[in-house]
């Protein structure tokens, strides 16, 4: 006798037999939220995609869980973002998972930093003095240019991955950049009145958007990235604040929103939370959705300043 | 399905050994600790060992380093040395779980302001107190095997002295006994496999395993034989529960597997008490 469970497995099993498309589907792993949500922009419904990261967790810093190193194990593509942003926790799940598909090197690794021009490469780097960022800052699919060149590499590899669909995700990619380029003209001008704006973040992790949305970063409220704030930093952040007429400080949702709260009582400033990765925020699953809720957050902050 | 068990048996093999392996020497310090009713010099230790990985990290090694762990160890030595003179010293003014609470909290506060000069020293600090089971290697575990056995047939071979100063120290000093000398060898010991576990595992399951065994042991059974035996199967019986409730529910392996070890001591309390009014 089956008892339910086996039976809906049995039942599932037999429909895959069936020849529905899901059967065949690319399985891809991506490292955060934003990069899944790229694969699937590319993918359509010849892959499935999944994020090891919640859209709420720190990148820098992801619990282990059985069932990441399940995900890998059964992965056909894995998209890191690279540049050591995954460091501290993904490469003990990766050889745990022991996943030939995915290993260094193979066509199924896509590494998104390659292809990047990356900014703050550090010119002498001692990880005992705190930094996270050893290879050059590693947040920078915030800028919507950047997630077209992950996107074009995204689609060459699962192109090399199954070829027979190759067609597919040449179409995807093309519609993806097409799409993108209205976003960006439309994003560009509901930020450009606030042209030269001065900004705060809490971490250095929206460099890569500043300077293509006209906009100025003033301070991070960690004196280094990865190291938490102390009162003699966060003292030189207000007076610089109050300087520099800076009166918006973004915390992403696994930042310390307190911390910022405090400096912004001093100053007068506007705590806003966004994310930078789709799913964080309500109703933004897609990482169009992600980006459409950062740049109305904050342009809708920047008019009532 | 077969292929399902088997991505099971994958991800879940070393984690399960290292639950199987390693609790029995724990075990059997759980033991001598609730006999000298000292139960919190070993979460006292693994937070002085977690300090002198944090002192190691400041210096710019890396969690892996081997030198993270001989600075660990050196720090935790000087906790043990620490420990077994607070408690030599006879019958003082002072009771020697003050100090041991007054070591934790300093050893903890002292973790905290290292780690606020560490990247992301935040997160590290969670890590430290839960570890990664989950992802222990085979060749971590090989180690430990080795330096565990090598210390368990010490204690094996001093344990009649050993139950004699833990559990009646008058006597043992009576009986001529270096007793200064050997509480400083079984702090010694002790640090070692602290300071060997809470790499591995984090500070909340090397606390979990060395007591809750211990204590259910203690609380069924009069003989230390007995006990261990007890602990010994309440410990793999907290390892497996523990694995098997994260990943069937997805859940962070070490801090699952304590709270399956706290589950199992409720079941044994509850047993005792029925059994005492029957
Ligand atoms: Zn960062």
């Amino acid at each position: 006798m089956l008892n339910p469970k086996q039976f809906a497995a049995f039942a599932l099993m037999a429909v895959a037999a069936t020849g529905s498309p899901a059967a065949a589907q690319l399985r891809v792993v991506a490292t955060t939220p934003d990069l899944a949500s790229l694969a699937r922009e590319i993918g359509g419904s010849t892959v499935s995609a999944t994020a090891l990261a919640k859209p709420t967790e720190d990148p820098h810093f992801v619990d282990a869980k059985p069932s990441h190193i399940v995900t890998l194990n059964r992965a056909d593509a894995l998209i890191e973002g690279g540049a050591e942003l995954e460091l501290g926790w993904l490469p003990p799940l990766l050889e745990n998972s022991r996943n030939a598909k995915i290993s260094a090197g193979a066509p199924g690794r896509i590494v998104a930093s390659q292809g990047i021009r990356m900014m703050e490469i550090p010119a002498a780097f001692d990880r005992s003095k705190g930094d996270v960022h050893a290879m050059g800052n590693p947040h920078f699919l915030i800028d919507p240019l950047n997630a077209k060149i992950i996107a074009r590499q995204i689609a060459s590899r699962f192109s090399q991955i199954d070829p027979k669909s190759a067609a597919s995700y040449r179409a995807n990619l093309a519609r993806f950049n097409a799409r993108l380029d209205l976003k960006v003209a439309e994003w560009q001008k509901q930020l450009a009145p606030y042209r030269g704006a001065r900004i705060v973040t809490y971490h250095k992790d929206f460099v890569y958007f500043a300077p293509r949305f006209g906009l100025s970063i003033v301070e991070s409220l960690e004196p280094k990235p990865g190291i938490s704030p102390s009162p003699a930093h966060l003292a030189s952040v207000i007076r610089k604040m109050k300087a520099t007429n800076a009166h918006v400080i973004l915390v992403q949702p696994f930042q310390n929103r307190r911390t910022a709260e405090t400096v912004a009582r001093q100053t007068g400033a506007a705590v806003l939370n966004v994310s930078q990765q789709p799913g964080a925020r309500p109703n933004t699953g897609t990482y169009f959705d992600m980006m459409d809720n950062l740049v109305n957050t904050l342009a809708g902050a920047l008019r009532t300043q | 399905m077969s292929a399902d068990l088997q991505v099971v048996w994958e991800v879940m093999k070393w984690p399960l050994a290292a639950c199987l392996l390693f609790p029995p020497i724990l075990v059997y310090l759980g033991l001598h600790v609730v006999e000298r009713e000292v139960i919190f010099v070993d979460l006292a230790l693994a937070q002085v060992a977690t300090l002198g990985t944090c002192v190691a990290l400041l210096m710019g090694y890396h969690f892996d380093d081997r030198a993270t762990f001989w600075i660990s160890l050196a720090v935790t030595f000087l906790g043990a040395a620490f420990f077994s003179w607070s408690r030599s010293t006879e019958k003082g003014p002072v009771p020697q779980e003050a100090i041991i609470g007054i070591t934790f909290v300093v050893a903890a506060a002292g973790v905290i302001l290292l780690l606020s000069r560490v990247a992301g020293g935040k997160e590290e600090l969670e890590h430290l107190l839960t570890g990664d089971i989950l992802n222990v290697t085979k060749g971590a575990i090989g180690q430990r095997i080795l330096v565990f056995a090598a210390l368990g047939a010490f204690y094996a071979a001093f344990h009649q002295r050993f139950v004699l100063i833990s559990s009646d120290p008058e006597r043992a000093f009576a009986s001529g006994i270096r007793v200064r000398l050997w509480d400083f060898l079984f702090y010694a010991a002790f640090a070692l496999v602290v300071v060997s576990f809470v790499r591995l595992a984090g500070v909340l399951l090397t606390f979990a395993y060395l007591i809750v065994p211990a204590v259910c042991g203690t609380m069924l059974a009069q003989q230390w034989m007995k006990r261990l035996v007890i602990g010994c199967a309440v410990a793999a019986a907290a390892g497996l529960l523990g694995l098997w409730t994260s990943y069937q529910l997805d859940l962070p392996t070490g801090a699952a597997i304590v709270c399956a070890s706290g589950v199992l001591l409720a079941i044994v309390g509850v047993f005792v008490s029925i059994r005492r009014r029957a």
